[in-house]
């Protein structure tokens, strides 16, 4: 894992919504645009692997979910935010206040959701959406024989992981300073927090996530899409991908060698590589 | 000698793995065998995470891992990890990966036994949701306390309060964007049942309070799910809904219809039609106006009702914008007269009674007069009903009562006329009032004037509005010493069984029948039957409105024994009023 210094600087806006979701980007203005939206348990950091893959010759922009990172955790609403529809709006909020248009969006995880919402809402906004590591529902439904990995029985002990972790996941959102001699090209980002998490927050995402069923949306996306799946991801089972790709209309399916939920990060190389072949020029 | 570190890491304190990049195990230690029960050959190739819990299989996957890959390391997460038997050990988990100098990275990790710690965890934990629930039942209990003040416990409907809290909610909520031609607004249905006192006192309370739960669940069943209806109090009730100015009239007619069904009372059908006042709020209401708003629409929609119910039963009136407004007057009205009170802009005037067969003054009857910074001298037919309806009146008469009883004992200071008696008004609510005896015996008390020199002038209506209770208020005025009359007497209703029982001195005869005494035989008939009446029952029959020599004769001819009237003296200030000399004669 090398990470060269990003050739752009990079800024960050006034904007209320860029501000409140500590939006950041870098790379070429006239670029065209890609949004990166991180996954479930961490925050925008999550793309530093991937980030000089494209930082060259796109307009890369990174945000912080509400209530990951160094959003803002005061406007944190939980009425807003009890189903994935307030994240969608923010990706839309994010675009509007960049005027972003024509983009690719690369998402993560619980975030693969947010932005089928997004691209389902204002498909002219997008050109394209990558999904990596996507879930649209994480339970089993034997009526249809969907395998979304977990039992009624699993999803109880992810709620009672949540909570017997409490005081862990609180402590990680003091700021941590990283001695890490083995990685020092990370040093200097790392002496601020890392995957900062509100436990109140990643409690109601957490439990969104594993209990709605989003399989319903697929059908409705418009946008092109490429479906990235690693090997042996604990969140995800090798059939999802296949579904997700029987029932998103002319989706592209890319399998990876890389192995776990988040190959971006055991696999930055290969992940960047498998995007950026399927990226669609105008 | 060489530190043995092949046997440092066996059995280290801690228990010990190296995991690849792929998460999967290469290496174990004795210590962690022991702790797990696992053999370490088995343990070899094997995920990492298949040791965990699902659940913290998830919290790994998702947090630990990428911390891992992009940090470089974790500590203190709380994982349980599963031993051989099944049998979970907590422990905290910290971890390293390793890349420099290696063919390829490594991820070593470290489990230290955390029973105890976890143990603390979860009792701190389990403080942490007991003091969350605590928080939730009292907000609850709050909430079921707020439910039950804001309830009428016969109906279950809103009470005044809880409309009010509805009605402020409603108009505070309103956005200045959500205006424009035929938009639903906050409206006000005012409705007040017709017939409601005839049941009550023909079939008694409980089918009085039968025949307002019927009617409350009717008006809940005819009104939208968004609507608050409520009982304001009494046979009083009110619809609050958002409504177009064009659905009005629907939602009226349909609440008078279902109204206008009959209800069957004790085998007994009876119908009570009702009347409707409507009025919609003007929105949007600034925050710091939504009471006087609130208070502006309940009066304009009651009056509406008033207006609804003249016209006869069964009917809707909507409160008109832009006509004369006599709520929106009235609320001004009250207060500037309770600035009125505080300010001593108001004045008492003094009309003198007359004894018929001498010609003399026998008393006064204070009356009194606002002198309005703006309007000039107001009567009080400007004002005196407004204050009687909304309780102003308690501080106005109060105020009244004392000054007229202060200028007796000043007149009798100055020598001008001894023994005269002072009349004041006492209207239906000061008699209602439970602290009108004491009132008048403190102030009697304080000025230090005989109680046989106050008379206390009462109407009909109000005595007759409850018997009961004013027999037993004027029996312990009587017992002061005060003198009582009875005022616009031949107005009202009188039963005659309570008359004879009121310890009365004195009827005063209504002046719209010694108006018409002159030229109308009926008048002049009933103003010679109420001075039979009051001298048969042992009373001082005194006539009112007096306006002529003609009517003085005609009254000296029937043997009445006091009036007074414009023909002696207008109401004068105290200072004015014509001492000693009889006057007019």
């Amino acid at each position: 894992m090398s990470i060269d210094a990003a050739p752009h600087p990079t800024r960050t806006a006034a904007g209320p919504v860029t501000a409140r979701l500590n939006v950041t980007w870098t790379g070429p203005e006239d670029g065209p645009v890609v949004l990166f939206a991180h996954g479930f348990g961490c925050d925008q950091g999550m793309w530093d692997g991937v980030l000089p893959h494209f930082s060259d010759d796109h307009r890369v922009v990174r945000y912080d979910l509400m209530g990951y990172g160094q959003s803002d955790f005061s406007a944190y609403d939980p009425v807003r935010y009890s189903t994935l529809d307030g994240h969608a709006d923010d990706i839309l909020a994010i675009c509007a206040e960049l005027d972003l248009r024509d983009v690719t969006i690369v998402a993560h995880s619980v975030s693969t959701m947010m932005a089928v919402m997004a691209a389902i809402r204002e498909p002219g906004r997008f050109r394209q959406v990558v999904l990596v590591a996507a879930n649209p529902y994480f339970l089993q439904d034997p009526a249809t024989g969907y395998d979304g990995g977990f039992s009624d029985a699993d999803m109880t002990e992810v709620a009672g992981a949540l909570d017997s972790n409490y005081f862990t996941w609180a402590e990680a959102m003091a700021p941590v300073i990283m001695g890490t001699p083995e990685a020092p090209e990370h040093g200097e980002r790392l002496t601020a927090s890392f995957c900062r998490v509100n436990p109140d927050v990643a409690r109601q995402l957490l439990g969104i996530m594993f209990t709605t069923d989003y399989r319903p949306l697929l059908p409705q996306v418009t946008v092109p899409t490429v479906v990235l799946q690693a090997r042996a991801d604990a969140l995800v089972p090798a059939s999802t991908a296949g579904y997700l790709h029987a029932h998103l209309a002319g989706s592209t399916l890319v399998q990876l060698q890389a192995l776990g939920h988040c190959p971006h990060i055991s696999a930055p190389e290969e992940t960047a590589a498998a995007i950026r072949a399927h990226l669609l020029t105008t | 000698m060489t530190p043995d570190y092949a046997d440092l890491w066996e059995h280290a304190p801690g228990s010990h793995l190296l995991l690849d990049d792929d998460g999967l195990i290469t290496a174990a230690n004795a210590t962690f065998c022991e702790w797990t029960g696992h053999a370490a050959a088995d343990l070899l190739g094997r995920p990492f995470t298949s040791l965990l819990p699902i659940g913290d299989r998830v919290l790994h996957t998702t947090h630990a891992l990428p911390q891992l890959m992009v940090t470089g390391r974790i500590a203190e997460a709380s994982v349980q990890v599963i031993g051989a038997d099944g049998q979970r050990h907590p422990a905290l988990m910290g971890a390293t990966r390793v890349t420099a100098g290696l063919p390829a990275p490594e991820t070593r990790v470290v489990l230290v036994d955390a029973q105890q710690r976890r143990r603390y965890e979860e009792e701190l934990l389990t403080a942490r949701r007991r003091a969350e629930e605590s928080q939730a039942r009292i907000a609850a209990a709050e909430a079921a306390l707020t439910e039950l003040v804001h309830h009428d416990s016969l109906t279950g409907l809103l009470n005044r309060p809880g409309l009010l809290h509805a009605l402020h909610g409603r108009l505070g909520r309103w956005g200045a964007d959500a205006t424009g031609p035929g938009t639903a607004v906050p409206t006000v249905f005012f409705i007040d049942l017709d017939g409601f006192k005839a049941v009550n006192d023909g079939l008694g309370h409980s089918s009085g309070d039968e025949l307002l739960r019927v009617v409350a669940r009717r008006l809940e069943d005819a009104s939208r799910a968004g609507a608050d209806v409520a009982r304001l109090a009494g046979d009083e009730f009110v619809v609050l809904d958002d409504v177009s100015p064009a659905g009005t009239r629907r939602v009226a007619a349909r609440l008078l219809d279902v109204l206008a069904e009959p209800v069957v009372l004790q085998g007994v059908e009876v119908v009570v039609a009702a009347s409707i006042g409507s009025c919609a709020a003007e929105v949007p209401v600034a925050p710091a106006d939504v009471e006087g708003a609130a208070d502006l629409v309940l009066l304009r929609a009651d009056t509406a009702m008033y207006r609804a119910k003249a016209q006869g039963s069964g009917r809707w009136e909507a409160h008109v914008p832009g006509s004369p407004d006599p709520a929106a007057d009235r609320l001004v009205l009250l207060e500037q007269l309770r600035g009125a009170i505080r300010d001593g802009e108001l004045r008492v005037h003094y009309q003198p009674r007359m004894d018929l067969p001498t010609g003399g003054v026998s008393g006064v009857e204070a009356l009194v007069r606002w002198q309005h910074p703006t309007r000039g001298l107001l009567q009080p037919d400007a004002f005196i009903d407004a204050a009687e309806e909304s309780g102003v009146i308690r501080d106005l008469g109060a105020w009244v009562l004392s000054e007229a009883v202060e200028q007796a004992v000043r007149w009798d200071a100055a020598g001008v006329a001894p023994g005269l008696q002072v009349a004041v008004n006492v209207s239906a609510r000061q008699l209602a009032d439970t602290d009108l005896v004491a009132r008048v015996a403190g102030v009697l008390a304080r000025a230090g004037l005989p109680a046989s020199r106050l008379v206390l002038e009462i109407t009909e209506t109000a005595l007759m509005h409850d018997p009961e209770s004013a027999l037993t208020t004027l029996q312990a005025l009587r017992a002061l010493g005060v003198l009582l009359a009875v005022d616009d007497f031949g107005t009202g209703y009188s039963s005659f069984t309570y008359l004879k029982q009121f310890p009365v001195d004195e009827l005063k005869i209504d002046r719209s029948f010694v108006a018409g005494m002159t030229t109308d035989a009926g008048d002049r008939a009933i103003v010679a039957s109420c001075v039979h009446l009051a001298h048969a029952m042992g009373l001082v029959a005194v006539a009112e409105g007096v306006e002529s020599p003609d009517e003085r004769d005609a009254l000296v001819a029937l043997g009445c024994d006091q009036a007074q009237g414009y023909w002696f003296s207008r109401p004068v200030p105290a200072d004015e009023v014509p001492f000693p000399a009889a006057v007019g004669v």
